[in-house]
């Protein structure tokens, strides 16, 4: 029996920001050691004995900000490394891996690419040996890469379904305009109908280079074993040159007025929203701060977002707000969805819940109370070796160190209600919000057009390359 | 926490205990007839508390369909010294946070905090589980939550609209026939009494399982238990779901339409509980079918004959009599029909020349990292132990569940494919967008 399982609210993440909100009660970072090989690949080995496993974690400069006009070449590019080796053809690796209970995958995203594993500890010799041939020797081929396509644009097309699954590429592209931050991760059925295992190849030797690159490994073994190991299966690795890697530097243009984008769902009976604005980067010194004061704003459970929009009013299932940061900007979006018939109160009250974070701020007690949920639901997000792999190559893409961690309780504390209240009016808009409505537009056309002017799309068509 | 050992003879096939042991599961049962689990582990300083109440979906009927899973909403609005939204306004004031889920067998809560609040969680357990107040005004914004809850999984999920479909089919008397959220109608209709005869019948102490994980001690657990806890009287036992699902005598089928790329394909047997013998050969039979891309479903329709984009086997853990459920995404331009007999034909290469040795030992070995996966972090600790204990009958069992799966022959699941994966006990769905041809 299909086991539906129906949980009481939608997860609250402190931090979609990549990492985290972190905190800690006395938590400090375990030690780890850090090197780079002559190839310039950074390495990063924690020892973690608690369960005979090991985690891996790897981050390229290889994301879809370099897709150029060819959207969905990095997701391929990525997903394809798995397509097998000379030494390793697909369906050895597959059967390898299977057998051993191991799992390995390769992902894009906006900024990067990335590769995660766990195993047990025991195979770390095989294991590693096949990530280094994934990552330095991939064949590309082309077979494989026919039928990936037709997967591809087939789960293009399924992802229209859902309003949940398209609307943060709309809002992407309407908050960062032409700026490479806008390009879709997993491209559009006209982009992605393009692509060969020549592109492919071409997007692997242009950007999948170890100077640039970090590999983090935790869990059971012996640090100066694995250093030894590592060494010597990722020394092969040819070092290589970038061209465009400061693509994402370039200026983000700011809004100059409210805008709505409308995306029309013939059969929706809910309006699926976001609105927001641009946010901050990864390197904001205020970052900590931001993450506080969205904890109270809509970033869980009793905050004012929440608190309104379901709680008091029964609008919707939940609603919250989250700030997701990248190396040069970022988005700040608060997120809900309502019936069809409730699109304008529930517009309505998110907005006047944003003017009321303005107008009041926050107190005393509201300020003691984020604080101390932030700090408390810290430790368990670094409990395992998967979780502490994926915060140190964080931590060497977006350039921070353990002192974020360690201290990170007394940055948490160290919020006064005059910074927070800087800190409401520096980083949360108050004006020139960006409207994403996902719903039926012969409903909720008249509706949008209260909050800007409003642009209509359909939801089938082909996303427009140019900004909204 | 506490190290454990994979086995150096996993290989051969020979699985040893790990070292994560029933008995560092400490255990003691109040008065009342409550039962707690309990696991020290100072790996993070923070704990958790697991309550599992053996109530959901199955324990209603027509009429008043949803409540349970209504009935978790409500657990949180309110009570005699934690007025409306006090629940949650303290437990996050001392840096705790919590959420809960309803099945059809079962509804639980979850709460995780630093260690230091352990005292102030119990006094809200306490405060909600003896003395709650059913507010009116609370009940009628909650229904509207549950009604956007029910609404958004239907908008953004075509597998909500076709397993529902589907179990129903399946399942004609037994009350798995309707699905968890509820029937929309019933939604609007829960009265106040209602609600009352749930909390009063099935939100016992001696109807309820608590685990708790982390930096504690038990023996400061027990003392919290008894101080907040066990004053709570005993209820009589709520009343045995007594409907037994008549035995399927023919295939059933059913079509829903839905606007989708493709059609979606879901097939479901008849299947065990989780008491049953025969439940851990049927666990690794499914993993067998789909876990992994070298897995046979996997293998044959997504990569060699391109007949599908997705395809995933099902089984799992329930109460009374079950299903082992087969979904599938045709690939585009290919008909259901030759998807659906793609699977049959697969189905039946296990049934008539069973599974190779190599591929009953790849599953095991999977299955031992995925133990070693859930006990790897306090929380799946506490659902894991609780979930042994309630549908398992005994925590213990979780521990012996490696070797229960090691024991598995490839006989066996031969047997258990010829047992199970038949035509007349099969319900097979299809949702797809143009019903009308």
């Amino acid at each position: 029996m299909k086991q539906s399982i129906y949980i009481r609210s939608l997860a609250f993440s402190l931090a979609c920001m990549i990492g985290l909100v972190v905190n800690a009660q006395d938590y400090k970072l375990p030690s780890y050691q850090q090197f780079t090989l002559k190839n310039g690949l950074t390495v990063y080995l924690m020892e973690q004995h608690d369960v005979p496993m090991v985690s891996v974690s790897a981050i390229l400069p290889a994301g879809a900000i370099y897709d150029g006009e060819k959207g969905g070449l990095a997701s391929l590019t990525a997903t394809a490394l798995k397509h097998g080796t000379k030494k390793y053809p697909k369906a050895k690796m597959d059967e390898e891996l299977d057998f051993i209970g191991a799992s390995v995958s390769t992902y894009a995203s906006k900024e990067s690419a990335g590769l995660s594993a766990q195993f047990a500890a025991k195979d770390k010799d095989l294991v590693l040996d096949i990530i280094n041939d994934l990552l330095t020797a991939p064949v590309f081929d082309t077979a494989e890469f026919t039928k990936e396509k037709r997967r591809a644009l087939l789960r293009l097309e399924q992802a229209k379904e859902s309003p949940r699954n398209v609307i943060g590429s709309y809002f992407d592209k309407l908050i960062y305009g032409d700026h490479v931050y806008g390009n879709i991760i997993s491209g559009t059925v006209g982009s992605v109908t393009t692509l060969s295992t020549t592109d492919l190849k071409q997007f692997y030797s242009a950007n999948y280079i170890p100077n640039g690159s970090a590999i983090s490994i935790v869990g059971d073994f012996n640090s100066k074993e694995m250093k030894a190991l590592v060494t010597k299966v990722f020394s092969g690795w040819a070092k290589g040159k970038q061209d465009n890697a400061n693509l994402a530097a370039k200026p983000i243009t700011k809004a100059t007025g409210n805008k709505v984008l409308l995306v029309n769902k013939d059969d929706a009976k809910e309006t699926t929203f976001l609105i927001g604005s641009q946010g901050i980067a990864r390197n904001n010194p205020d970052y900590v701060a931001v993450e506080v004061i969205n904890t109270l704003f809509g970033g869980r459970f009793t905050s004012m977002l929440n608190d309104e929009l379901r709680v008091n009013s029964g609008l919707t299932y939940g609603a919250n707000s989250r700030f997701a940061a990248l190396k040069n900007g970022g988005t700040f979006a608060i997120s809900t969805f309502t019936a069809g018939k409730t699109t304008e109160p529930a517009i309505d009250k998110a907005l006047e819940v944003l003017k009321k974070l303005h107008e009041q701020g926050v107190d005393d007690t509201s300020l003691a109370s984020a604080k101390n949920y932030v700090k408390g639901q810290f430790p368990p997000r670094y409990e395992t070796s998967g979780q502490l792999a994926g915060l140190l190559t964080q931590m060497y893409w977006y350039k921070f160190d353990e002192s974020f961690i360690n201290n990170f309780q007394k940055n948490v504390d160290g919020l006064t209600l005059d910074k927070a209240k800087s800190i409401i009016k520096t980083y949360f808009p108050q004006d020139k919000l960006q409207f994403v409505l996902v719903g039926k537009s012969a409903d909720i056309k008249k509706i949008a057009e209260k909050y800007g002017p409003v642009t209509e799309v359909q939801i089938k068509e082909e996303p427009t390359k140019k900004a909204f | 926490m506490k190290k454990i050992l994979l086995p150096v003879c996993l290989l051969l096939g020979v699985v040893s205990q790990a070292q994560i042991k029933a008995d560092d599961v400490k255990s003691f049962t109040l008065k009342n007839g409550m039962k707690f689990l309990v696991v020290e582990d100072y790996s993070i300083p923070n704990a958790n508390m697991y309550l599992f109440y053996r109530v959901g979906s199955r324990n209603e009927y027509q009429g008043i369909t949803g409540l349970s899973h209504f009935f978790e909403h409500m657990m949180f609005n309110g009570a005699k010294k934690y007025g409306p939204k006090q629940f949650d306004r303290t437990m996050e004031f001392n840096g705790g946070a919590n959420n809960a889920y309803t099945r059809s067998d079962v509804t639980v809560y979850t709460n995780w905090f630093p260690a230091s609040a352990t005292e102030t969680i119990f006094d809200l357990e306490g405060d909600r589980i003896s003395s709650l107040s059913i507010d009116p005004k609370m009940v009628e914004s909650e229904r509207g939550v549950v009604l956007s809850e029910r609404s958004t999984g239907l908008e953004n999920s075509p597998w909500r609209t076709l397993g529902e479909a589907v179990t129903a089919q399946a399942f004609q008397e037994h009350p798995y026939h309707w699905p968890v959220i509820g029937y929309e109608d019933d939604m609007k209709n829960w009265k106040q009494t209602d609600l009352e005869r749930y909390f009063k019948t099935y939100y016992a102490p001696n109807n309820c399982v608590v685990v708790m994980s982390g930096a504690i001690k038990t023996e400061n657990i027990k003392a919290l238990a008894e101080k907040y806890l066990e004053p709570i009287p005993a209820q009589p036992e709520p009343p045995k779901v007594h409907q037994v699902e008549p035995v399927q005598t023919g295939e059933r089928r059913i079509l829903v339409q839905k606007d989708v790329a493709t059609p979606y394909l879901n097939i479901v047997y008849k299947a065990p509980e989780a008491k049953h013998d025969d439940y851990y050969a049927l666990v690794l039979l499914s993993d067998i079918l789909s876990s992994g891309k070298s897995s046979r479903l996997y293998a044959a329709l997504v990569d060699n004959k391109q007949l599908a984009t997705t395809i995933s086997a099902s089984y799992g853990e329930s109460f009374d009599p079950t299903t082992f459920d087969i979904s599938a995404i045709a690939a585009k331009g290919i008909k259901e029909t030759d998807l659906e007999n793609a699977i049959y034909e697969e189905l039946e290469k296990i049934k008539t020349g069973g599974v190779t040795d190599k591929e009953l030992q790849k599953v095991k070995n999977q299955k031992l990292i995925e133990f070693y996966n859930q006990v790897q972090t306090i929380d799946g600790k506490s659902n894991n132990i609780g979930t042994y204990e309630v549908f398992f009958g005994d925590y213990k069992k979780m521990f012996e569940a490696p070797d229960r799966y090691n024991k598995v022959t490839a006989d066996d699941i031969k047997r258990v494919a010829n047992a199970y994966f038949r035509k007349t006990t099969r319900t097979v769905g299809i949702l797809k967008s143009n019903t009308a041809e």
